[in-house]
């Protein structure tokens, strides 16, 4: 039973997530007053990405095609880790750090492919990635690090429990949530961070390391972008998350769990502008504060 | 209007005329060049006269003023460009709107080139200023945007993600407007005249309207003065809205950018009703402007003060969205001032020039002044704000002046009609002003300076020192027409 709804809940997030990123995009469209396209929007737009020609730029080298399948790679094998359905059977994989570095490793290759575009908004899109990546790291360690305080271990499975069971003091959590939540918008690129949505090729972030893409590669991204954002939506309900006593049920929390997450992301975004680009280093700065300070309290043995 | 003065001036006194006229503090209305080695500069003094300089020469090269008159170094340029003529002096005399393209004797308004010309056979590509260096980067941004706006080629030079210049290529579709309008009869010109920009447009035909009015003595009425001022309110309002509805977008505020556009929306879709145009072309004539109907429209104008209240509220108490505009895109009083800065622009810098407050045409109204003076986004923001506010009231006024003025028959102006005349109104995006030289009912030659053209050199310098991302929001704050440009 463990491994069938594990299994069930990784197919599940990967064929989600284009539907939980139109979850989030209908939210935006209602709150400006639009209509807005279908929620099933984006298996349509990744079904015609896929059809369309493939073409490269003139002066990319393999970095360029090799890259699409690497971050998209990474982020699957992210999905696997973590513990979808709770508590997953002791042979399957799962680890926190992993996590971190599978996501570390696909924004290493979304700043190679940016670069390699051998364009000045890829270029501009992979130095703002790579900076970007320099001030959400720490904060992502910190806030991890309040769950290895927790459990003395770096695997994901028993964390949720763990918590439950030391039962620890408000602020501590408190702290580490809004750590998590600064670093999810960094990490996945929403407002007040990055603006999926713009056109704006001087504004862009990620979105201008993967302007170069079409067809196939294209489509490999934005699987990768909706991937990313359900795997890091998923692992922050690791700190909220009550655990039920089933793994289905749990599976099955999850999921709705993630249909709230999308539809709170769409609202607070909605209610925001983009920060300035130089402000950055200040809300990510803030996010590994916050990070630390809950490491810091929950290792003291703190408010407990 | 109060007759113009003519002042002939000789060649070595040409700048120093022209420098003194801008010391006095009166405003440049345009600089034009004629067939024939003529240029004339007309001046707007604050009480309203107009005085034109002339200069007559022989040969090619004339004397500059840019070097002492920034704000004509564009015009220099397109002169330059379009007669053949040299401006001596000049320090950046880059093509604006020629292209490598046309042949090297091909000069559109001298009166000599052949149309059309021989067109070669290569690249379109003018030189850009860059900046050169270790860590500098150019970025050419353009001329084919991902947004659904017009063509214009911007090459950054950055260092990090800081601005160091911005180098401008607009101009990328010149139409020849003013050729096309060359040996046009009378009645030929007003539709032509109206589509010369989809923003400006009653402020272009009204400018066309009133030369002609002026030319021919013709006084004009008091209700078709109020119909005039309603079409220009009006079409001032479609245009805040719009730039109001950008300049979120610029920061992803997409929730005020949509809903500034449903205003806008709810706006046209009411011009359409009453006027029969979306974006009001053809609406003035010489002598003649479409009527309104003043309860539908004071009705229309309730329904917006219904939707724009929440929404000014709701963006003005946004705290990221205030400070996205804070201290970005600055344009400093001075420089305003020397660089001819118009319209929102130069109000928000501090600078209080509003032509309106000259125009016969609203002799009787008190256009309230705008409290700008940072020059940043946020004081062009807040300028658009109170300006289509204190449009509303204008037209209100209007329109109950209105309600009760006779109707009156439509006044054709006579067809053998000569002479030459300056005029300008305040369009919405500044002062906009019309040269017309007339000749037995025939445009013998059509000069436009359109408010934008002024303003574009103005976006280039308050880009420099950004960082490269807040560009687009400082662009939209300025919100300047590429089709004014490319007439």
């Amino acid at each position: 039973m463990l491994w069938g709804a594990q299994i069930v809940g990784v197919v599940l997030a990967i064929g989600l997530a284009p539907f939980f990123m139109g979850v989030a995009q209908t939210v935006k469209a209602r709150r400006q007053g639009r209509h807005g396209p279908s929620v099933w929007q984006g298996y349509w737009v990744l079904a015609k990405t896929w059809r369309k020609e493939t073409t490269v730029p003139e002066y990319s080298s393999w970095v360029f095609r090799l890259a699409p399948s690497m971050s998209l790679a990474a982020l699957l094998l992210t999905v696997l880790l973590i513990p979808w359905s709770g508590t997953v059977p002791s042979a399957w994989p799962h680890d926190l750090l992993a996590v971190f570095f599978l996501l570390a490793f696909e924004r290493f290759w979304v700043g190679l492919a940016g670069m390699d575009s051998a364009g000045t908004f890829g270029g501009l899109g992979a130095s703002r990635i790579a900076t970007l990546g320099t001030g959400i790291e720490p904060a992502m360690l910190a806030a991890f690090g309040v769950l290895w305080v927790l459990s003395r271990q770096t695997a994901i499975q028993p964390l949720a429990p763990a918590l439950m069971r030391q039962s620890l003091g408000i602020i501590p959590w408190g702290l580490a949530v809004l750590s998590y939540a600064f670093v999810l918008l960094a990490e996945t690129g929403r407002l007040p961070v990055d603006n999926p949505d713009t056109h704006l090729e001087l504004t862009m972030m990620h979105e201008a390391t993967v302007l170069e893409y079409n067809g196939r590669f294209l489509a490999q991204s934005q699987l990768a972008i909706a991937v990313k954002l359900t795997a890091i939506l998923g692992l922050g309900w690791i700190w909220l998350g009550p655990q039920l006593a089933t793994p289905w049920a749990n599976l099955g929390l999850r999921l709705v769990e993630l249909l709230v997450s999308s539809v709170a992301l769409g609202w607070l975004e909605s209610r925001s502008t983009k920060l300035r680009y130089f402000q950055l280093s200040t809300y990510l700065t803030m996010a590994a504060g916050i990070g630390i300070l809950a490491f810091y309290l929950v290792s003291s043995g703190g408010l407990n | 209007m109060k007759s113009i003065t003519v002042e002939k001036i000789e060649g070595p006194q040409w700048t120093h005329y022209n420098s003194q006229q801008k010391q006095a503090g009166h405003q440049l209305l345009a600089l034009t060049a004629f067939q024939g080695h003529r240029l004339v500069c007309h001046w707007l003094s604050p009480d309203g006269f107009v005085t034109a300089a002339v200069l007559h020469w022989s040969g090619l090269d004339f004397p500059s003023l840019s070097p002492h008159l920034p704000e004509v170094a564009f015009d220099e340029r397109e002169i330059h460009d379009l007669f053949g003529y040299v401006p001596k002096g000049h320090p950046d005399l880059r093509p604006l709107m020629r292209t490598p393209r046309w042949p090297a004797d091909f000069y559109p308004l001298n009166g000599t080139s052949q149309f059309p010309p021989n067109w070669l056979d290569t690249q379109p590509d003018n030189p850009a200023k860059i900046v050169e260096g270790d860590g500098v980067t150019v970025m050419k941004v353009g001329p084919t945007h991902a947004g659904i706006i017009e063509s214009g080629h911007f090459v950054f030079s950055i260092i990090g993600e800081n601005v160091l210049h911005l180098d401008l290529h607009l101009f990328q579709n010149h139409r020849g407007v003013e050729k096309s309008l060359e040996g046009l009869a009378l009645e030929e010109v007003p539709r032509l005249v109206s589509r010369i920009c989809g923003a400006d447009t009653v402020s272009h035909q009204t400018n066309w309207a009133m030369a002609v009015e002026q030319l021919a003595g013709y006084q004009v009425p008091e209700t078709l003065r109020w119909e005039r001022v309603v079409l220009l309110e009006s079409e001032r309002v479609l245009c805040h809205l719009n730039d109001l509805a950008q300049i979120p977008a610029g920061v992803g505020f997409q929730v005020a950018h949509q809903r500034a556009l449903a205003m806008k929306e709810l706006w046209q879709r009411g011009l359409l009703e009453l006027f029969g145009h979306r974006l009001l072309f053809d609406t003035v004539q010489p002598g003649g402007a479409a009527r309104v109907e003043v309860d539908s429209l004071l009705k229309l104008i309730q329904t917006m003060n219904k939707v724009w209240h929440p929404w000014r509220n709701f963006v003005e108490k946004h705290h990221g969205f205030n400070d996205r505009m804070t201290g970005v895109g600055l344009v400093r009083r001075d420089d305003a001032a020397r660089f001819g800065a118009v319209g929102v622009a130069a109000r928000a810098a501090g600078l209080n020039f509003d032509v309106r407050t000259l125009m016969p045409l609203y002799q009787n109204l008190t256009i309230p002044a705008t409290k700008g003076g940072a020059g940043d986004v946020a004081a062009r923001f807040k300028v658009r704000l109170q300006e289509v506010e204190s449009s509303w009231r204008i037209l209100q006024i209007a329109l109950n002046h209105l309600r009760e003025a006779p109707a009156i028959l439509r006044w054709h102006p006579p067809e053998d009609l000569s002479g030459e005349i300056v005029s300008y109104s305040e369009s919405p995006h500044g002062l906009n002003v019309h040269v017309v030289e007339l000749e037995q009912g025939h445009v013998r030659r059509y000069h436009v300076r359109p408010a934008t053209f002024r303003n574009w050199p103005l976006v280039a310098m308050a880009t420099a020192g950004n960082a490269v991302a807040d560009f687009p929001l400082i662009n939209k704050s300025f919100e300047l027409c590429y089709s004014c440009s490319d007439r």
